[in-house]
């Protein structure tokens, strides 16, 4: 066993505990603190596959970006500071059994999808070309319509929130 | 790998905390001194001769002062929030460069810890987790004044993030690199400042907004909320809220002075890399006096007239340089 | 030519309630005295017929000997001119008066004072709350059988006392053991404060809150009584949504040391120093106020000379003042001390005139009864001329310069905390607040005293009474003190600075008389009523600061916090003289 693996295990172990802990803790503060745990366990996981650009940009939008909102709505919440309230309501089964049908779902197919069982090829020597990156995400040939379905996704949520949140003059 | 480069990293690791907890205190000492020399009195004089011992009498009165945890307060959170802000603020500079290649004890040195060509990424990312610390003492403190401090934090840097980003993109776009090393290198014939002035003004105040700074220092706006989300802190923990933003300082200036100011570049470099350090230096301090100078002479904006500058102002401005220098790089190439 | 046709009108409301409202015919008293159930009717026919639209002072009286109590109020016109005072008089035992806080909104405020200390309920109040006592204060401190109350708390610093250990009270060792009270039934044991309840219910009661729609959490913020921008110890609660304020009460109180009752037991000279303690930073303006009541109580005129010397200390007072106020609204608008160090080597230069003069910088003690204390030495007189025909103007542009056309300074004033002129005459504030609305109402012109009836100086106003104008109106206002400095300084004649000889003691005959002068924060008036004995009986203090605050909230409601603390920095305040 090599370093790198060592270093994957536990990184891999915290993360599914953190994982397991976001959704058991009573403190809605100290549950988006695991889920920083466990997108910050992802970083790491992208940063040993030798992708500091993706492990960089998992941090900036991630951990940076989208935890921090959602640390932003839990400040906001009353009585985020007392730990108790019910950790459960009602619908509770239901949702087990949703997420159990699809923890088993994932892995029907991923164990019969073969890119799964394929050899990774090895990082080019002095990490990722950001070039190719960048140009393969503008290039028609490349993934130039899946990058603007997503900018236009993105607008539309953009307007959308706009919308929301504009007060609106009263009558 | 072998032992001595190990030993070589650990040792510039230390010199570069060394340098920036003592630059730290010496900021203290040079903004207290500058702003006293602003507001017609003398400034600290009594520790040492001109009051150069300051700092330590500061650091040794925060030390031995008494540490409160209020009652109700989250309390892991509260002890981890001021460590959170600190430690980002300390390895935001590794990859600032601070001169060329030297040669000392037979060996050549690198005048950098590294040399990672997602450079500025890396800022940026150990920006937006130095929200963290702020954020989590202002919750943690159970505090009104405290949760406002830290929800204004929240919201201003993560405004002011964005317009800091495309700030860094005009240099990037000109060097077509992300490694500072590359383009300090580039700024050997002109500076960055004068091809992208507009870029150079919005990370200039989007960084006193990031370190939140006068007139952007709206998280811990005295006026109306008393010291903002460290209200509640005390002693050393206070202190290390004080030492990160005074290191942010530093460091922004030095990523600044990298990125639009030729960083280690002056006359004579090539003939005494060891001048590179210097040079720094002394274009750090006068963009520390800049700022200084800002915050003796302007009041405070008012915090929706910050946010309403940042997003419609700042950012459009940022992305409208952006842009332009993209098409000129275009015309220029084609 | 409309002087004459409102004192008809006058004459004409007097005659419909000629019922109601008689002369006071007492020995030295002015003024008419209104029936309770007159009460409303006349002061709306006052201020809508007669023009009397501007009630500055409203205080109370207890006369012990004739089982009464009287409320006094003094109604001026805006138009200048001097008071109509009016009182209502009431019984002891159940003192009720009807508010006039709904005609004349100034009397809120200081309605809630006399029922905090004289116990007189106002029928038909809005918030009638104690002001500046706690709320579970026993009694009413302003009441001649006042005695005070003792409390005997398990938290005081000698805990062996009680309940266990040697029981050592107060009242024992008071020499005539008949000062203090206890209230009926009072156990220290199970004394508890009764807390901000009533505060707060004040607070959240807003007219319109059950209206459907979606409702945001609202919170209460507390600014103070420790804060950094609240000048003192002084406490605004905040019910705020989001950073918008929605509704707001100041709390005042915690610097209250019961300057009048102290007062009434001091004799009339012995006041002179303690009005120093008011306003501690325009202590010169306070002596003035406090001397012109006392000599209009007693008839006497001080000598040429030393009205000159008054006003001439009366103005570097206020060029101190506005200086401060200028530098305290960088400092609550967020600059950090620059400009509030820029007054204060100004205020030093004064100071030392002050200084020479009276031997203390700022506690002056300068003013007697019938002139000055002192004369002003040659080589001071001196600094003086250096002052006010070089420094002085020149440091004035040079602040002007600096910060009235500063980008944040517009950006951040403009627009903000604006009081309308009905609104600014309605609240009854005075000074700066007040011409900063549009109110060109100035009491060195509406009803001159000393010598400013000969003196050149313009009435300074604004039109927009948002915070910049205040700003402008101080600003301009120090410009103008320098002016009325110079023709002091050039005019100064020669002569006695004192009528007589200094006494310790002054005889004053009994009667009432209000003076007031126009400090730099606004209309300083004091309220005196003599029985003849070496101390005063009645000692009120209206303090510009005090009437002031009540257009805290109306400015700051609708605005955002840090707004609510730039309008208490443009009211600019002294604790000293809000709590007394």
């Amino acid at each position: 066993m090599t370093i790198m693996q060592i270093i994957f295990l536990i990184t891999a172990s915290v993360t599914l505990f953190a994982a397991l802990m976001v959704v058991s803790t009573r403190k809605m503060m100290h549950a988006a603190m695991w889920l920083i745990l466990v997108l910050f366990g992802v970083t790491i996981t992208f940063a040993l596959l030798e992708t500091r650009f993706f492990a960089i940009v998992q941090l900036v939008i991630y951990i940076g970006a989208i935890a921090i909102l959602i640390i932003f709505a839990v400040m906001l919440t009353r009585r985020s500071m007392n730990a108790d309230v019910p950790q459960v309501n009602r619908n509770w089964w239901l949702v087990m059994v949703s997420s159990l049908a699809l923890f088993v779902g994932l892995v029907t197919v991923m164990s019969v999808w073969e890119g799964f069982f394929v050899t990774a090829r090895t990082a080019p020597p002095g990490g990722e070309n950001l070039v190719q990156l960048g140009t393969a995400l503008v290039d028609p040939n490349g993934f130039v319509l899946p990058f603007e379905v997503a900018s236009l996704v993105l607008l539309a949520a953009m307007v959308g929130a706009i919308y929301v949140a504009a007060e609106r003059k009263e009558k | 790998m072998n032992a001595t480069l190990v030993i070589e990293w650990v040792v510039k690791s230390l010199v570069i905390i060394l340098v920036l907890t003592g630059g730290f205190a010496y900021t203290t000492l040079y903004e207290r001194k500058v702003l006293a020399r602003m507001q017609v009195r003398r400034g600290p004089n009594r520790a040492g001769p001109l009051g150069i011992l300051q700092p330590v009498a500061d650091g040794i009165k925060l030390i031995f002062k008494e540490e409160l945890t209020p009652h109700n307060a989250d309390k892991f959170i509260f002890t981890v929030a001021p460590v959170i802000t600190v430690v980002p603020a300390l390895v935001i500079t590794a990859v600032v460069p601070w001169g060329r290649e030297i040669s000392l004890f037979g060996r050549t040195f690198t005048l950098y810890l590294s040399n990672v060509n997602v450079a500025v990424l890396y800022i940026l990312s150990v920006t937006s987790i130095s929200v963290y610390g702020i954020t989590l003492a202002g919750w943690s403190s159970n505090n009104k004044y405290a949760t406002l401090g830290g929800v204004r934090a929240t919201a201003q840097m993560i405004s002011y993030e964005l317009a800091l980003g495309c700030a860094y993109i005009g240099p990037i776009l000109i060097v077509g690199s992300m490694s500072l090393v590359d383009i300090v290198e580039a700024q050997a014939g002109v500076w960055f400042i004068f091809l992208q002035p507009v870029a150079f003004l919005v990370y200039f105040l989007a960084s006193l907004a990031e370190v939140n700074r006068a007139p952007f220092d709206m998280p811990e706006a005295e006026q109306e909320l008393t010291a903002g989300y460290h209200t509640e802190y005390s002693g050393m923990k206070f202190a290390l809220f004080f030492m990160a933003e005074y290191i942010k300082m530093i460091a922004v200036a030095m990523i600044g002075v990298s990125l639009f100011l030729g960083g280690y570049l002056g006359p004579g470099i090539d003939r005494f890399p060891i001048l590179g350090p210097v040079y720094l230096f002394i274009k750090v301090a006068v963009w520390l006096f800049v700022i200084i100078w800002v915050r003796a002479t302007l009041p405070r904006i008012r915090y929706d007239r910050l946010m309403a500058l940042g997003w419609k102002v700042m950012f459009p401005l940022a992305l409208l340089s952006v842009m332009i220098t993209a098409l000129v790089l275009l015309f220029v190439e084609s | 030519m409309t002087q004459q046709v409102l004192a008809k009108q006058v004459q004409e409301v007097f005659a419909r309630f000629s019922d109601g409202v008689v002369e006071d015919q007492r020995v030295g008293y002015q003024g008419y005295i209104v029936a309770p159930e007159h009460l409303l009717d006349f002061a709306r026919a006052l201020r809508d017929e007669c023009g009397y639209d501007y009630l500055t002072t409203v205080t109370g009286v207890d006369y012990l000997a004739d089982g009464k109590m009287e409320v006094v109020y003094h109604a001026f016109k805006t138009l200048g001119g001097p008071a109509l005072e009016f009182k209502v008089q009431t019984n002891r035992q159940n003192p009720i008066v009807p508010s006039l806080a709904l005609i004349y909104p100034s009397a809120e405020l200081q309605e809630r004072e006399i029922w905090d200390l004289f116990g007189i309920r106002f029928e038909g109040h809005p918030d009638l709350r104690r002001i500046l006592l706690w709320e579970g204060f026993y009694g009413h401190p302003l009441r001649k059988d006042w005695k005070e109350p003792y409390f005997e708390e398990v938290a005081k610093p000698f805990k062996s006392r009680f309940p266990d250990g040697k029981v050592y009270r107060a009242e024992d060792k008071h020499p005539l053991k008949d000062n203090i009270d206890f209230p009926e039934g009072f156990d220290p044991a199970k004394w508890e404060a009764e807390g901000d309840a009533a505060l707060y219910k004040a607070l959240t009661n807003i007219p319109g809150a059950d209206e459907p729609g979606i409702k945001t959490e609202q919170i209460i913020l507390n600014f103070g009584p420790q804060h950094p921008s609240t000048h003192g110890v002084f406490r605004m609660a905040v019910l705020l949504d989001g950073e918008t304020i929605v509704n707001l009460k100041h709390v005042l109180g915690y610097l209250h040391r019961n300057h009048e009752k102290i007062g009434e037991r001091n004799t009339y000279i012995q006041n002179m120093p303690f009005t120093d303690r008011l306003d501690y930073i325009t202590s010169m303006s306070n002596n003035f106020g406090y001397a012109v009541a006392v000599e209009k109580l007693m008839g006497i005129q001080p000598p040429e000379r030393a009205e000159y010397l008054r006003v001439m200390m009366a103005e570097f007072t206020r060029v101190i003042s506005h200086l401060m106020s200028i530098g305290f609204l960088l400092n609550d608008l967020g600059a950090f001390f620059t400009p509030m160090m820029y007054a204060l080597e100004e205020r030093e230069m004064i100071l030392d005139v002050f200084e020479a003069v009276s031997g203390s910088r700022m506690m002056c003690n300068y003013f007697r009864f019938g002139g000055v204390a002192h004369d002003v030495p040659d080589y001071i007189f001196d600094k003086i001329k250096g002052l006010v025909f070089e420094r002085l103007p020149r440091r004035v542009d040079e602040i002007d310069a600096y910060l009235t056309k500063n980008e944040i300074i517009r950006a951040r004033c403009e627009g903000v905390g604006v009081l309308t002129p009905e609104q600014a005459i309605a609240l009854g504030v005075s000074g700066p607040l007040l011409r900063g609305s549009g109110v060109p109402y100035d009491i060195r012109r509406a009803e001159p005293y000393s010598i400013y009836d000969r003196l050149d100086f313009d009435v300074v106003f604004t039109e927009h009474g948002d915070v910049y104008d205040r700003y402008l109106v101080r600003l301009e206002e120090i410009r103008q003190s320098i002016r009325i400095l110079q023709q002091v300084v050039k005019q100064m004649p020669e002569g006695p600075i004192q009528i007589g000889k200094s006494t310790y003691q002054v005889k004053v005959p009994p009667g009432e008389a209000y003076g007031r002068v126009e400090a730099p924060k606004g209309e300083l008036g004091f309220y005196l009523v003599s029985d003849g004995k070496p101390n005063p009986y009645r000692y009120h203090v209206r303090s510009p600061s005090f009437v002031n605050l009540g257009a805290l909230a109306p400015m700051s409601i609708g605005s955002k916090v840090a707004d609510a603390v730039v309008n208490l920095g443009s009211i600019d305040i002294v604790l000293g003289e809000v709590d007394r």
